[in-house]
């Protein structure tokens, strides 16, 4: 018998085996909710974020914007502390904008960790990571997980541009956080 | 390993690289399929526990161990007595923020700068003369590819996956060399990191612009030339952009007889590179704060110069010799975020058994 080839990844199959369904129970609308945004460091995702947390509070009733934090490290997806503190003060959480190599692939995963842990979250990707985005949702065994997506780039826009982009895709992100985003 | 060549089969060996391709296990070109009994050599030589872990990615929660490297290098077509090297400059590249941060992902598409010093240049074939940056030598090919099949396939970070890069760049995964201690006018590089002998020095490169300067024997003149190159706008993301200088042996020597240390070149480099606010405000990346991307700023105060490096700290600028004494073509090394600043020492399985002897001796 020859030697046997030996597998350079270390992995064998496991991880393809039970995707598991990651999706929060949603409220019918969200009066009263409060917003948590997560901005992921990357140029205009603050700018966009803050805009649709005013929308969400001015035009459908949320309650407040009720936590702001800036990823420490965009490429890293967030763990459990950070996880749990938007648990405790917020309803719903809107993150992004995933407009890199790294932090696409993060915030899908922090889409999903939110999901895990009970949080609707809407997640903002530029178009041109899609397949990152799904790479990464496989890795966390959640192959099926979707976000949403918007043109690429978003990082030149200018202000005007950003809260433009923001009024565009408020119903998307409205649709993903209640239970008319049902899938 | 030698054998007669009438009783090898180079159909059994097409037949096993084949399978490496289909596995997807390829960086595209042939790897060299690993089996236990090479892989026992490589941990031999290293002398550390095949299951101890030596890298952890947080974006995907894998880890590398021992063997998995050791595997990773038999394929990139290393020899045992590479895989020290290999593992140095493993530890060496988790020294930075850039490869916990992201940076394999990156569109950037980074890649591993990885210069070796000491005696074990020589033991194991590692160029350091000319055609320093590739490609013709196994040692050099092989070490730096291992580390890119290291990434690749226990990371699972791959191109068009988790892999985002834009363009990519000409080397990655092609760039090492042994530093021309030969010729260099300056103490060897890890040795001026307080790491003497055998040691692998590495960061992650966001590209390699050479500077050729034939022309003057003026040091300030020729360091203005690099102070040009590094100094460009279009490298410039954030407030500050890092890099660093391999000298070939010509420029090193004549700014050595002029009197300049390392600390002095990259003195006078993170001081004279840079641009007016006018220039940079031409290409729209006049305005920085100390966090975020450069954008069009008001231009104001035009004439104002710029640097392009943090000017506090110029042993952050990696300073080495490498390349033939046969022309001034010097290459400037532009960091993809920046350095560590430090140097690994390479560990063989002798020097862990003789610790291993010297620390019982100690206890005894």
């Amino acid at each position: 018998m020859p030697n046997a080839i030996l597998d350079p990844t270390g992995r064998t199959a496991v991880e393809a085996s039970e995707p598991a369904t990651v999706r929060a129970p949603r409220r019918g609308a969200l009066t009263g909710a409060r917003v948590g945004l997560l901005d992921n460091t990357k140029h205009n995702a603050m700018l966009f974020l803050q805009e649709v947390g005013r929308l969400l509070v001015d035009e459908h009733g949320a309650a407040e914007v009720s936590i702001v934090e800036t990823k420490r490290s965009f490429s890293v997806p967030v763990d459990d502390e950070i996880v749990a503190r938007y648990r405790k003060s917020a309803d719903v959480v809107v993150t992004g904008v995933g407009d890199c190599g790294s932090c696409s692939a993060a915030a899908v995963a922090d889409g999903i960790n939110f999901e895990k842990a009970g949080v609707p979250a809407a997640v903002v990707l530029t178009d041109a990571f899609t397949t990152t985005g799904h790479m990464m949702a496989q890795v966390q065994g959640a192959p099926g997980y979707e976000w949403i997506t918007t043109e690429h780039p978003v990082a030149v826009l200018d202000e005007e541009q950003v809260r433009e982009r923001a009024r565009r895709l408020l119903p998307q992100i409205v649709e993903t956080l209640t239970a008319g985003g049902a899938r | 390993m030698t054998q007669p060549t009438e009783t090898l089969d180079p159909d059994a060996a097409q037949a096993a690289i084949e399978h490496c391709y289909d596995q997807g296990w390829s960086d595209g070109l042939p790897v060299v399929p690993a089996t236990q009994p090479r892989v026992d050599e490589f941990l031999a030589a290293a002398g550390r526990p095949a299951d101890e872990v030596i890298g952890h990615s947080p974006q995907v929660d894998r880890s590398v161990t021992v063997e998995l490297a050791a595997i990773n290098a038999v394929m990139a077509g290393c020899r045992p007595e590479y895989f020290p090297v290999v593992l140095a400059a493993w530890e060496a590249l988790m020294r930075e923020r850039a490869t916990n941060g992201g940076g394999w992902q990156s569109t950037s598409g980074p890649a591993p700068l990885i210069i070796v010093n000491g005696p074990v240049r020589n033991v194991i074939g590692l160029n350091s003369v000319g055609g320093a940056f590739g490609p013709g030598f196994r040692a050099n090919a092989t070490i730096s590819r291992a580390i890119g099949l290291i990434v690749r396939n226990v990371y699972g970070i791959q191109p068009h996956g988790l892999e985002q890069a834009t363009q990519g760049l000409p080397g990655r995964w092609q760039i090492c060399f042994g530093e021309n201690e030969e010729e260099s006018p300056w103490a060897p590089l890890a040795e001026e990191l307080g790491v003497p002998g055998d040691a692998v020095t590495t960061t992650l490169l966001r590209t390699c612009e050479y500077v050729d300067n034939r022309h003057t024997p003026d040091p300030e003149q020729l360091l203005y030339d690099f102070a040009d190159t590094i100094g460009r706008s279009g490298a410039w993301i954030f407030k500050h952009a890092m890099a660093g200088v391999v000298f070939c042996p010509e420029h090193a020597q004549l700014l050595a007889n002029a009197g300049y240390s390392r600390a002095d070149v990259a003195a006078f480099l993170s001081e004279n590179a840079g641009r007016t606010t006018a220039q940079l405000a031409r290409a729209g990346k006049d305005f920085a704060n100390d966090f975020g991307v450069r954008f069009p700023g008001t231009a104001e105060d035009p004439d104002a110069f710029q640097r392009t490096m943090l000017p506090a700290d110029p042993k952050r600028m990696i300073i080495a010799v490498a390349g033939a004494r046969n022309a001034g073509i010097s290459m400037v090394v532009r960091y993809f975020a920046d350095w560590s600043g430090t140097a690994v020492p390479i560990r063989t399985a002798a020097d862990a058994a003789s610790a291993t002897s010297a620390s019982a001796a100690a206890a005894g």
